[in-house]
């Protein structure tokens, strides 16, 4: 017995864009206003989770094809690595280094390894928990 | 129709680069003269312009906001009445929709608009089970409400 389910797949399908792009925004905002790589962990794996009520896990597993355990992997690798680059230049670990650059269509810009830092927190929170929701799911 | 929309950012680009002046109102310049000149050369295209399209959809909100009132002020009036006489009804409504997208909006503005709540699309996707708030006399006011949707969306799909 499959539903119908036209509308909630559709407008899903439309609203998992509108979230992730807000996931974005959030990601980046964290450095001067609320927001930063736990949040759009978070709002990332919600925009998967609606994808997964909409449709389901295995249609899901074949659109992304990701293995969230190397995600956390990777993660935590970028975190480590970008604490551990510090050490090699002889100051203390964690250590972070920023400067203004001028990009070519940015204009002015702040880079900082932070954002770095933020981009391992922010995998690993969805890989965290999209692990957990999917071994959750599998469960028959 | 999405070619259109390219030749016009084409030409809103040509427009700009000729000028060699890029700014936004060079390209928003460009970007109107290239909506004359395919306004203008019409008939080489073998499909809707894209402008007739978009003036559909600025048809479209301005019929769904006014329904929005005026349902509104007919839910107002089922409500503050002293004894209600509701005759709640679920009904049938077969529509001529394909598209996945059609049949979305067509639901969200009849669920929008109150008195009506579509609880469910068939499974052939071919006919929508709405409930309605009063099935006295709202029946054939809904079917011509509908229609009115219906054609609205329709005259925007239409290719």
């Amino acid at each position: 017995m499959k539903i119908n389910n036209v509308i909630l797949q559709f407008t899903a399908k439309i609203v998992f864009f509108m979230i992730f792009f807000y996931a974005v925004h959030i990601f980046f905002a964290g450095h001067y206003t609320p927001g930063g790589g736990f949040v759009g962990g978070l709002v990332t794996a919600s925009a998967i989770v609606l994808l997964i009520i909409a449709f389901d896990l295995k249609t899901v597993q074949s659109i992304l094809p990701i293995n969230y355990i190397y995600l956390i992997a990777s993660g935590l690798l970028l975190a480590l690595g970008t604490a551990g680059i510090a050490m090699f230049t002889g100051k203390p670990f964690f250590t972070h280094f920023f400067d203004y650059f001028n990009l070519p269509i940015l204009g002015k810009t702040s880079l900082h390894t932070a954002a770095l830092f933020d981009l391992g927190v922010y995998l690993v929170v969805v890989g965290v928990t999209m692990t957990i929701i999917q071994t959750i799911g599998e469960d028959e | 129709m999405s070619f259109q929309i390219l030749l016009n950012l084409f030409l809103a680009f040509l427009w700009m680069f000729l000028s060699s002046n890029y700014s936004v109102s060079r390209f928003i310049i460009g970007y109107l003269l290239g909506i004359l000149v395919i306004l203008a050369l019409r008939k080489f295209f073998k499909s809707r312009l894209y402008i007739d399209q978009l003036w559909a959809v600025v048809k479209l909100t301005i019929l769904f906001i006014k329904e929005l009132i005026l349902a509104n002020i007919s839910v107002l009036k089922l409500v503050i009445q002293p004894k209600l006489q509701l005759q709640p009804a679920f009904f049938k409504y077969d529509t001529v929709l394909k598209e996945e997208w059609e049949i979305t909006l067509l639901s969200s503005l009849i669920t929008l608009t109150p008195g009506t709540v579509v609880v469910h699309v068939s499974d052939d996707s071919k006919s929508l089970f709405i409930h309605v708030i009063d099935s006295n006399d709202i029946d054939e006011t809904i079917d011509s409400i509908k229609n009115s949707f219906e054609k609205a969306i329709l005259e925007v799909s239409r290719s």
